[in-house]
């Protein structure tokens, strides 16, 4: 279904739903962060991309898995804290972020479903930005199968006209949420589907980073593993870990016990993102550790994403929205390290 | 309610037996459920076991099992976990989650000589599965024990050792000489050296320190065993035990799903990460 939605109208659509948790992105001391819109005539899309992905709303930076206490005849009581199957609507959401969710999709299903991540999951409806102008000077998405106005992932897809939103629902979640305000949104006029092509050529035109023969990278990951090229490219690396916080598709975890009391005992085990460029994510008790250095870990990341990850489900675990590159404080950037892959030994 | 796999179930320690003493302590724990439960292991898989306010350790399940009345798991006291597993008295509560890896394939085993290489507190891992071959010995070649600890202090399973050079081969042997000691003074690669296994229709299992397994490994090619006849296990550190929170891999392979039962023809081929 294609529409057309004025974007005087946009915050009336957002009052009919009221019985979703709302999440936009809003501008705070001159950051992007998605956050849960309290006002409808606040809400801005017309933003380049938050700082961190939607990814935080699905799985939470900490969460805790169960509360655990003192009890008589079991000696311990467990209760479980799945969180709440609350309607929730993404507003925003740039194609690169949805697809990246695709990807955690595939980690959190198999033979362990992860409820924790599902019960928020399935109670999302994404509601896409195309991206007319590439949001950052890194966006690479064209080289990993992505586009600025992929439809991947997402249950509604909006394209910034000018005055107006054009409006592609995508799925049954999307429908419903057209459906809320089916009267606001009107047919769409012939020259409208012209106007979108044109709008996504221009965009593609505007990204300019490239990574060259990214479906080669996979087996010269393999090829290189034990070359020095690693302490080379890892040589700046501060272990900061920013690089994977802000990835989208990054989903490493940590599983730790916070106490509130000893006596009785009672606390709750608590899930929190954890990071590969950290020595500790490895390390035995022993203190051996597998992965005992930068060269190695950076190694991790990039093999993860581009070998690892693509032989287990076919997909690079990269969407090009570029966090890394920008973020990083010793300019470690992805795109040059996978051209250097590729050009290693040629 | 749907399955959350995170919850670990609550067990009874039912007997707790000292090993070893001093900085390196072992100790064998016994639990059982304390509801009802549908937790049915295989040789060489393991369990995520909780002390609530700790925190969580994989521990290989020690006992066989055929054994239905206990779950049985070995373990050395070395952090945060362990050192608090070490303080408690029989009747505490523990969580027990899994079982989780994949397992030794001892039905592929039936009609071979099986022989097993454990050192220090390697044994546990081992034990599942010697103990199961053991109780159908029928199904089996020639069984043979190769397990050496640092001292005969820091031996486990002492006692059951002694029976069990009744039932089949035990080669022991410690890392440096000491008083009344009968048996083999050397690493364990030098004990495979100087007792020459035959390779013919034979699987090897070897658990231990990593710098162990490699020159065990080394030992028996020597005798020409091929890379399909040597099995290991790998510990890499684990904190979900099911493939997702991202730590335990080698190369595409998570040690928690997809291990930590390797054959040396599959171990080979994945990158140096463990
Ligand atoms: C497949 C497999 C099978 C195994 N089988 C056995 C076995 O049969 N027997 C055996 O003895 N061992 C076995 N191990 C090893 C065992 O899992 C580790 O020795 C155990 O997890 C150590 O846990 P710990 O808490 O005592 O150690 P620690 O090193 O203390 O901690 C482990 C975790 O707790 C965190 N932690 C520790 N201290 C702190 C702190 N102060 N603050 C915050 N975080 C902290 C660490 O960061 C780490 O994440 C096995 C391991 C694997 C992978
Ligand atoms: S322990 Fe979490 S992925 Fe293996």
């Amino acid at each position: 279904m294609e529409k057309i939605l004025t974007k005087q109208t946009f915050p009336q659509w957002i009052e009919k739903l009221k019985s979703y948790t709302i999440y936009a992105p809003v501008k705070d001391e001159g950051h992007w962060s998605y956050e849960i819109l309290e006002d409808a005539a606040s809400i801005s899309p017309e933003y380049p991309n938050a700082v961190e992905s939607p990814k935080k709303i699905i799985f939470p930076q900490r969460e805790i898995l169960f509360d655990f206490g003192s009890q008589e005849n079991t000696g311990v009581a467990v209760n479980e804290n799945l969180p709440a199957e609350q309607p929730t609507v993404i507003f925003g959401v740039r194609p690169c972020d949805a697809k990246a969710l695709t990807l955690t999709d595939k980690v959190f299903s198999g033979d362990f479903e992860d409820p924790y991540y599902w019960k928020r999951r399935n109670a999302a409806v994404l509601v896409g930005l195309a991206c007319n102008t590439p949001p950052s000077p890194n966006c690479f998405c064209l080289s990993v199968n992505g586009s600025p106005f992929s439809k991947e992932g997402l249950d509604v897809l909006l394209t910034d006209l000018g005055d107006a939103y054009f409006v592609e629902v995508l799925t049954e979640k999307g429908e419903q949420l057209v459906g809320a305000a089916g009267n606001l949104f009107s047919d769409t006029p012939d020259k409208t589907k012209s106007e979108v092509k044109k709008l996504r050529t221009e965009a593609e035109k505007k990204i300019t980073r490239q990574v060259k023969d990214a479906d080669r990278i996979p087996a010269k990951l393999k090829e290189i593993f034990d070359e020095p090229f690693w302490e080379d490219e890892a040589l700046g690396c501060i272990r900061c870990g920013i690089c994977t916080y802000l990835c989208p598709t990054c989903h490493c975890f940590d599983i730790n016990d916070e106490v509130a009391s000893n006596s009785p005992l009672k606390g709750k085990r608590v899930r929190t993102w954890d990071n590969c460029q950290f020595p500790d994510f490895t390390m035995h008790s022993s203190g051996h550790n597998p992965r005992p250095d930068k060269a190695s870990r950076l190694r991790q990341r990039i093999s993860h994403k581009y070998n690892y990850f693509v032989e287990l489900y076919n997909e690079y675990q990269c969407t090009g929205c570029g966090r890394c590159i920008d973020k990083c404080p010793v300019g470690i950037d992805i795109i040059e390290v996978l051209n250097k892959v590729n050009e290693y030994g040629a | 309610m749907e399955h959350n796999e995170y919850i670990p179930k609550p067990a009874k320690l039912i007997s707790i037996k000292e090993e070893v003493g001093g900085a390196r302590a072992i100790k064998t724990f016994r639990t059982q459920f304390i509801d009802e439960h549908s937790f049915s292991h295989q040789c060489g898989q393991c369990a995520m076991l909780s002390v609530f306010g700790k925190g969580e350790a994989m521990i290989s399940i020690s006992s066989s099992p055929l054994q239905k009345d206990y779950h049985q798991f070995s373990i050395l006291k070395t952090g945060r976990v362990t050192s608090a597993l070490h303080e408690m008295v029989e009747g505490d509560t523990i969580g027990i989650r899994g079982p989780y890896g994949n397992h030794f394939p001892i039905d592929e085993w039936k009609g071979k000589n099986l022989v097993f290489i454990g050192g220090g507190i390697g044994l546990a891992p081992i034990w599942s599965v010697l103990q199961t071959a053991l109780g159908k010995k029928e199904d089996y070649g020639e069984l043979t024990l190769f397990y050496g600890s640092r001292t005969s202090k820091d031996q486990v399973f002492r006692e059951e050792l002694k029976e069990l050079k009744k039932k089949m081969t035990v080669h022991l042997s410690v890392d440096v000489e000491e008083p009344g000691w009968q048996e083999f003074v050397g690493f364990v690669p030098a004990n495979i050296k100087d007792k020459a296994p035959n390779p013919e229709n034979t699987i090897t299992v070897t658990c231990g320190p990593p710098i162990m397994i490699k020159f065990a490994i080394l030992a028996l090619q020597e005798f020409g065993f091929k890379d399909e006849q040597l099995y290991t296990t790998v510990e890499n550190k684990m904190k979900c035990g099911i493939g997702k929170c991202g730590r335990c891999n080698i190369g595409p392979h998570y040690v928690c799903k997809d291990g930590p039962v390797y054959s040396w023809a599959e171990l080979k081929n994945l990158p140096q990460e463990y």
